[in-house]
């Protein structure tokens, strides 16, 4: 084995450091490496860092790759804190606006239904909430709501008839808002009732002051119009 | 690797905590090839993700006969590896490695302490850098053997070349590896 030079022992190293060598050539390689500088280094060299990698530990996983693989394979895992998240997991939802703005319409409608209902939730007491008085709060509510646009209706009707009734009157004398400004002792032209029973009644009455009488009653507030009209009916009906 | 094939079965059973046991045993393994691979902890671990992602999906086609499951999962973890590196090779030619090298020792030199256990760490930092001015194919073979302890049957059927080229590539791998890590100013000690 006299031909064993440099490039045989760098192309053999692993082998001899591995001990797969044959015994001759081993041998020779000993030889080789013993005499020559370079290789004898090389082979220290190759040697102590086989030695050294071989010793060194793997390196520690971090621990979110587990999780993260197990994640990534069998989806979410199912820990027992995620089990409650996933329970609760709505809730968070319910703070979107468009959430929050449908909670407020439903409170706000429940509050008016109650409301009109009788039911006002600052004075709610337990016995309000029995099947018996909810019903019988209702019925009632029900009953003085649908008297009242009863009579609001009448009362339109009756304004209505006074109206048409006034109506052929009225048109002859078209001016009819200057005309009382001298007689009335500037008084506004939404007198209260009560002035107008006074004055109304005494004789000699003009059209003219009926016609304002109806204006006025335009601008007065319809109870008190109802009465007016009333009287002016009354003055009128003789004829 | 009796307790790798019941894991195996039961993981085509659909059983969950057979799959858990089986991330759990090889984790370690998988995560270590691909970070001395690419030298990138993030890197390795999103590799890593990517492996039993893809051995999840592709278990069914394992078959014993193959070979050991290590053996598989590391050659899939390889090939995953190498696809990788072909991907981001563009990305390493643009990127300065001689600018990030001077910074990488500039930080070791200041973290050098006395601490066995530094010392271990700085060790695997050096043997790090040099692992990664190898070139691939190299690499691999060194990680393969030195580092994972693969036998050469093992690396053989994971790197599917002769054994011939697989010793070969181990050995030049090593004398390059020392070459280098001897440039660095480092003596490997026996």
């Amino acid at each position: 084995m006299t031909d064993w030079n440099c490039a045989r022992t760098e192309e053999s190293l692993s082998d001899y450091l591995d001990g797969t060598l044959s015994p001759a050539e081993a041998a020779a390689f000993s030889a080789h490496a013993g005499g020559c500088d370079a290789c004898g280094k090389l082979v220290a060299q190759v040697g102590g860092l086989v030695h050294q990698m071989r010793a060194l530990d793997a390196l520690e996983v971090p621990p979110q790759l587990i999780p993260k693989i197990l994640d990534s394979t069998l989806g979410p895992r199912h820990t027992q804190s995620a089990g409650w998240r996933r329970r609760f997991a709505w809730i968070p939802q319910l703070w979107q606006p468009r959430f929050a703005m449908g909670a407020v319409t439903v409170a706000a409608t429940l509050l008016i239904v109650l409301y009109t209902a009788g039911l006002s939730p600052a004075k709610l007491k337990k016995a309000d909430l029995s099947p018996a008085n909810v019903f019988r709060t209702a019925n009632r509510q029900v009953h003085l709501t649908y008297a009242r646009s009863a009579k609001f209706v009448n009362d339109l009707r009756v304004v209505y008839e006074i109206q048409t009734r006034l109506q052929p009157d009225a048109e002859p004398s078209p001016s009819i808002t200057p005309a009382p400004a001298p007689q009335q002792n500037s008084q506004p032209p939404s007198v209260n009732p009560q002035e107008k029973s006074q004055t109304s009644p005494h004789p000699g009455h003009s059209e003219a002051r009926n016609g304002t009488m109806l204006a006025s009653l335009i601008n007065t507030n319809w109870a008190g119009n109802f009465a007016a009209i009333m009287l002016a009916d009354a003055t009128r009906s003789p004829r | 690797m009796e307790p790798d094939a019941q894991l195996v079965q039961g993981c085509l059973r659909g059983e969950g905590p057979a799959w858990e046991e089986l991330v759990r045993r090889h984790t370690r393994r998988v995560f270590n090839l691909c970070y001395r691979f690419t030298g990138n902890s993030t890197e390795a671990e999103d590799l890593s993700q990517e492996v039993f992602l893809r051995i999840y999906r592709t278990l069914a086609s394992y078959r014993p006969a193959f070979g050991a499951f290590p053996t598989w999962l590391t050659s899939v973890t390889r090939n995953l590896l190498v696809d990788h590196y072909r991907r981001t090779r563009r990305d390493r030619l643009t990127d300065s490695i001689e600018d990030a090298m001077p910074k990488l020792e500039n930080k070791q030199s200041a973290a050098r302490t006395p601490d066995k256990l530094a010392l271990a760490s700085e060790l695997s930092g050096q043997l790090q850098h040099g692992l990664s001015r190898l070139s691939p194919e190299l690499r691999e073979a060194v990680i393969l053997r030195d580092l994972q302890g693969l036998d050469y049957s093992e690396i053989q059927s994971v790197l599917a070349v002769p054994e011939g080229t697989v010793k070969s590539r181990i050995n030049r791998g090593r004398i390059e590896l020392a070459r280098i890590l001897e440039e660095m100013g480092l003596r490997p000690q026996n």
